[in-house]
């Protein structure tokens, strides 16, 4: 059995890691869901993760700056960005500074599922999505 | 002659260009024009009503329970929402501004309550974080829940909700506006605009006329408005029935019409159709939308898939996000079906 993708997802909405991390764990990743970045970031140090889902939008340090810790550190690690429509052109540029993808909030799980599916392969360890069992 | 004095010469005619236009523009008969900017502004409040169902229907989709969103999206969909209903609100009382009072009024209820919804938000969330791990009580769902309510839920008292209240509203603007329909027909013909040639269909130009009244009656040949030339394509010569107890009758309708757009009408003083279209190829501005009263049974009118919403003073009806296949074919059943003296 291949060893299960480790996720980081943090997002100061408790609802966003609440849904999505049964979604996650049915496509075999291992998932830490953190709502503080500043808990996300200390176990950032800690840990190498394949992938890290962040929110963009947060008090107390935002999805770039997330994502510029985890580049230092773990240049491996793909980062996936959260926004809301009205920060798509921050995701854009977040884009161009070398984040994987993002998504818009509302999205369906899936949606999600299918950007770390393409992250997953990306890194050489590719997830088969039609096992998911809803 | 050189090279300043062609300058001169240049600006004059541009000059003079301009004051004929504006003596055009100051001749146009203010009447018609007025007719003309009812019709585009009564296009707008459909527009919003669009808007402001959009926002329904992308609310009922994410209540489902199958989307990741947050307190922003919730709030966004308040603040959407009020802000397209103060622009139905706007061109209703432009329209019918006898009810400005009374619109404004219901109006400022509906804020105070997207106030009170969203403040709520704030009570609910910390109550989630207190002690809940239940998915299905999860606070912003709740609150989309509260505020779809508030849109589209159960109520008995009229105007409670967004969609009543809008409901409301149109049935007000279409009464005001059937008023005056006996005058609409004087004003016609004071300007000496007469019925196309063998039918019984007053053709306006919604831009041109509403300048400058054309002096000759437009002709049905010469249409090129694409949803009236898709109505009377089965029909007999542009002609289209009374809609009246009395079938013999000879009924007068107006068609206000520009390339793509077509807002038809009876102009009789006991009967109020109304039909709105749009016939671009674009499928997200396409649309039919159709009142009748409550003296007209629109199940000879109607084709299949159109919504319909049934009000005191009658039925509207509209179909949306269809193919433009979709809007052309009805347009052609309804043209069809209102050439029928039997409707």
């Amino acid at each position: 059995m291949s060893k299960p993708l480790e996720v980081l997802l943090l997002d100061d909405e408790p609802i966003v890691g609440r849904r999505l991390k049964p979604a996650l764990d049915k496509i075999g990743c291992h998932v830490e869901i953190f709502e503080s970045p500043i808990e996300a970031v200390a176990r950032i140090d800690q840990k190498e993760f394949d992938i890290v889902v962040t929110d963009i939008r947060m008090e107390e340090m935002n999805g770039l700056q997330v994502f510029e810790h985890v580049k230092k550190k773990w240049p491996r690690t793909k980062v996936i960005i959260i926004t809301g429509y009205a920060k798509m052109d921050l995701a854009r540029e977040a884009m161009e500074k070398g984040i994987f993808d993002f998504i818009a909030k509302p999205f369906r799980p899936d949606d999600l599922r299918q950007i770390i599916a393409r992250a997953a392969q990306a890194l050489g360890t590719p997830i088969d999505l039609s096992l998911i069992k809803d | 002659m050189d090279y300043s004095m062609l300058c001169r010469v240049i600006q004059g005619e541009v000059i003079m260009g301009i004051f004929e236009k504006f003596k055009k523009f100051t001749r146009k008969e203010p009447g018609i024009k007025k007719f003309c900017i009812q019709t585009i502004r009564f296009r707008k409040l459909l527009e919003n009503a669009r808007g402001l169902l959009a926002l329904l229907a992308d609310g009922n989709e994410k209540v489902l329970g199958e989307y990741i969103l947050d307190r922003h999206y919730v709030t966004s969909l308040v603040d959407s929402t009020v802000e397209r209903l103060g622009m139905i609100i706007y061109d209703a009382c432009v329209l019918a501004p006898e009810f400005g009072e009374t619109l404004y009024m219901q109006y400022d209820k509906h804020k105070r309550r997207a106030g009170e919804l969203i403040s709520q938000n704030g009570i609910r969330d910390k109550k989630n974080m207190a002690d809940d791990t239940n998915i299905s009580s999860d606070p912003e769902y709740e609150l989309l829940s509260d505020v779809l309510t508030w849109l589209n839920g159960e109520s008995s008292d009229p105007g409670a909700t967004v969609i009543d209240f809008m409901r409301q509203t149109f049935v007000r603007v279409l009464k005001h506006l059937d008023a005056g329909n006996n005058s609409k027909v004087e004003l016609l013909l004071a300007n000496n605009i007469s019925k196309a040639p063998g039918s019984n269909m007053f053709l306006l130009d919604l831009w041109e006329d509403a300048v400058a009244p054309s002096a000759k009656p437009h002709s049905l040949d010469d249409i090129k408005c694409i949803p009236l030339k898709l109505l009377l394509m089965d029909t007999d010569g542009g002609n289209l029935s009374p809609l009246v107890d009395d079938k013999n009758k000879t009924a007068t309708w107006i068609a206000t019409s520009s390339e793509y757009q077509l807002s038809l009408k009876i102009l009789e003083p006991d009967c109020s159709f109304h039909l709105e279209a749009t016939v671009s190829g674009h499928e997200r501005s396409d649309f039919i939308f159709i009142f009748a009263d409550a003296s007209i049974n629109t199940e000879n009118i109607l084709p299949q898939g159109f919504l319909t919403e049934t009000t005191d003073y009658g039925k509207l009806a509209w179909k949306l996000d269809a193919t433009s296949k979709a809007i052309e074919d009805s347009l052609i059943s309804i043209g069809r079906n209102l050439s029928q003296k039997n409707v």
